[in-house]
């Protein structure tokens, strides 16, 4: 996995995208409803690092996320996680494909 | 028999000792000695109920001598002495065997021979203790004066509380200005205050006292005398020499920051630099931080360089260095507080932000920092690749999926390590720990105290230390240092050496053999014999076995006592 400083400036990740108090328990992958492996925290994980193939090529299970917040409900660390998956919605929306941020 | 009424304590020390020594066995054993007249096993015969079941004890028996065996001498004995005199006993009639150290610790495989090694040693203890003579301590003055060695953040702050207590204080600094370490960085955890604003403060202050002299450019070449009035030599820059006399001394060393090796996680590369080179980078440019003319656009931290190194690391620093982790996660905030758009990475291996530091932790996270766990085995890597830095680490939260990043700068988080300091070591005589800074008499319950009576060690001289605990330190030093020299006088301890003058012929061998220079000739009579000055004696024993007529001895520890110990060791073997 390479560090993209450009990528992860470009993604904006402003303070409200709080993925990186995330201590890795891996309770929101247990409770996924759709049993996604990578979600939400391995995903975050690349997001936060700028690994730019490891957040763009999965576009179709950041969009596969029900928002359920079921993981949210259940974060010992308190993250927004559905919120965080929809800050990433716009970046896939933006850089996959090529709609303009509203 | 002699006719002596003793009693004795055996401790479990909570299990310490009873998991691998039968007390009640040594208990009902010794009791059957002819002056051992009590007897009792303690849980903890530290603990105040303990000490005062004991007091009953030695009353309601009339006891003329107590043994306790329990652990080294090293760390009750002033405990058990103090609970002998409350009970109305001389505190020299009381006698510490160490079953601790010296039997259950050491012989953990073998419960039979730790026990019969622990009767042993009580039974010597009560030989000797049988033999037993009271004896008064010492009383000698004090001046009301004290030297601190380093005007550092303690030492500065050391000098100022003496001053206040009305103790003159003798400042020495071996560099040209004061303040040390923090002199030279910029703002501080947790209160963001500048370094060099805190110490400017204390010295602006030390040199409105009319009580505190400082000396710049001046170092400690030697030191004699005792505690309450040590005769100090300084030598300045120019070789001139000083001398002083002072109540005690304070040494406030500090440390030197961990220099890295050659090739350490990359160190010599271009753009790789240590945690104070960073704040001393950041307190020069409180603009934008650049490197070289450079903007830096992204950090990587790498942690615990030159601490916690595993046991096997030749010339390893084993201990963590405390203040590294709050430092550095605080000077994270520093960084993104100049530009939030900066990267920073921080490749850990335990985050110790403790204590009320743990804010700094949660407001680097927010404030941007992303933190990867790396482990001992999977070190993080630094090379030099088409004109960039490349780190490549695993990720431990990432199933150790290696992380390649190519981060402007490279920051060593070292930590700190003992100063090179031969000479003031000794010129003091003070005993290094293992880990190479000085060593104090009781890591819990004597942090400042030294061995050497009258020396204390406080900040990162005695182990890593931020600002304040050094602080907390020097102001502990500054307390015992009151306690010590504001009554004037102090009560030494009376094991030392005394000449019998109907045997003394004066042939001048303890004279010889006394390192302190404790024993010189007086007129007895009409011949000359040897005296023991008792304040300048360490009752360390060198003069006993040289003398040819037997007439020098060392109270608490006479000839007949340590024959009647050896008697008692060996008794089974006659």
């Amino acid at each position: 996995m390479k560090v993209d400083t450009e990528f992860l400036s470009a993604l904006k990740l402003g303070g409200e995208f709080d993925a990186r108090l995330c201590i890795n328990c891996g309770t929101c992958t247990a409770l996924c409803p759709l049993g996604v492996e990578l979600m939400p925290r391995r995903l975050f994980r690349y997001a936060l690092l700028g690994h730019r193939e490891g957040v763009l090529g999965e576009a179709e299970t950041i969009f596969s996320c029900l928002l359920c917040r079921l993981c949210e409900a259940n974060c010992p660390a308190g993250i927004h996680i559905a919120e965080n998956v929809r800050t990433l919605r716009t970046v896939v929306n933006r850089d996959v494909y090529g709609l303009a941020e509203a | 028999m002699t006719g002596r009424r003793l009693g004795v304590v055996v401790c479990q020390c909570g299990g310490n000792i009873s998991d691998y020594v039968d007390t009640e066995k040594v208990r009902s054993e010794i009791a059957k000695e002819g002056d051992v007249v009590a007897s009792q096993v303690q849980m903890f015969a530290c603990s105040d109920a303990a000490q005062q079941s004991v007091i009953q004890e030695i009353r309601e028996k009339k006891l003329d001598g107590v043994v306790v065996c329990s652990c080294s001498p090293k760390l009750h004995t002033a405990t058990f002495r103090a609970m002998a005199q409350r009970a109305g006993l001389n505190p020299y009639e009381y006698t510490q065997v160490n079953i601790r150290e010296q039997c259950s610790w050491a012989h953990t495989h073998d419960r039979a021979a730790a026990t019969e090694k622990a009767l042993k040693l009580a039974r010597a203890g009560v030989a000797k203790t049988a033999l037993s003579v009271p004896l008064e301590r010492m009383r000698v003055e004090t001046l009301p004066q004290a030297l601190v060695v380093g005007a550092g953040v303690a030492g500065l702050r050391a000098a100022l509380a003496l001053s206040d207590l009305g103790i003159s204080v003798h400042l020495i600094e071996r560099a040209a200005e004061a303040g040390g370490q923090v002199a030279r960085w910029g703002t501080l955890f947790p209160n963001d205050k500048v370094g060099r604003e805190l110490v400017d403060g204390l010295i602006d202050e030390v040199r409105r006292r009319e009580n505190v002299n400082l000396y710049l450019s001046t170092e400690l070449v030697e030191k004699t005398g005792r505690l309450g009035e040590f005769a100090v030599t300084l030598r300045t820059r120019t070789g001139d020499t000083i001398g002083l006399k002072v109540g005690a001394i304070v040494v406030a060393t500090g440390f030197d920051p961990y220099s890295p090796k050659e090739g350490e996680f990359g160190f010599g590369l271009e753009g790789v630099i240590t945690l104070p080179e960073l704040k001393e980078l950041v307190a020069e440019h409180p603009g934008r931080l650049e490197y070289h003319g450079r903007p830096v656009r992204s950090i990587a931290y790498i942690y615990c360089v030159g601490s916690r190194d595993g046991a096997d690391t030749p010339g390893g620093h084993t201990y963590c260095s405390r203040y590294c982790c709050s430092a550095t996660s605080h000077l994270a905030t520093v960084v993104s507080g100049l530009d939030p758009t900066v990267h920073q990475f921080h490749l850990f291996r335990d985050v110790r932000t403790y204590g009320k530091y743990e804010t700094l932790y949660e407001r680097a996270l927010r404030g941007g920092s992303v933190y990867l766990r790396y482990g001992e085995e999977a070190r993080p890597t630094v090379t030099r690749e088409e004109g960039g830095l490349v780190v490549r680490v695993k990720d431990r939260l990432m199933r150790s999926e290696e992380v390649e990043m190519r981060p402007d700068l490279v920051v060593l988080v070292t930590g700190m390590v003992p100063r090179e300091n031969d000479a003031l070591v000794r010129a003091l005589k003070l005993p290094i720990g293992q880990d190479g800074f000085f060593h104090e008499v009781h890591v819990k319950l004597r942090p400042v105290e030294t061995v050497v009576d009258g020396v204390y060690i406080v900040g990162a001289a005695q182990g890593p230390k931020n600002v304040a605990e050094s602080v907390s330190s020097a102001l502990a030093a500054v307390s015992k240092t009151g306690g010590l020299l504001l009554k004037g006088y102090v009560d030494l301890d009376p094991l030392v050496a005394k000449v019998d003058p109907t045997l003394c012929v004066w042939c001048d061998e303890c004279t010889k053999a006394c390192p302190y220079g404790a024993v010189a000739p007086v007129d007895y009579g009409d011949r000359r014999i040897a005296e023991v000055n008792g304040v300048l004696c360490k009752g360390e024993g060198a003069c006993v076995p040289v003398c040819p007529k037997q007439a020098i001895s060392v109270q608490g520890y006479s000839n007949e006592q340590i024959h009647a110990m050896i008697d008692a060791l060996a008794a089974e073997a006659t």
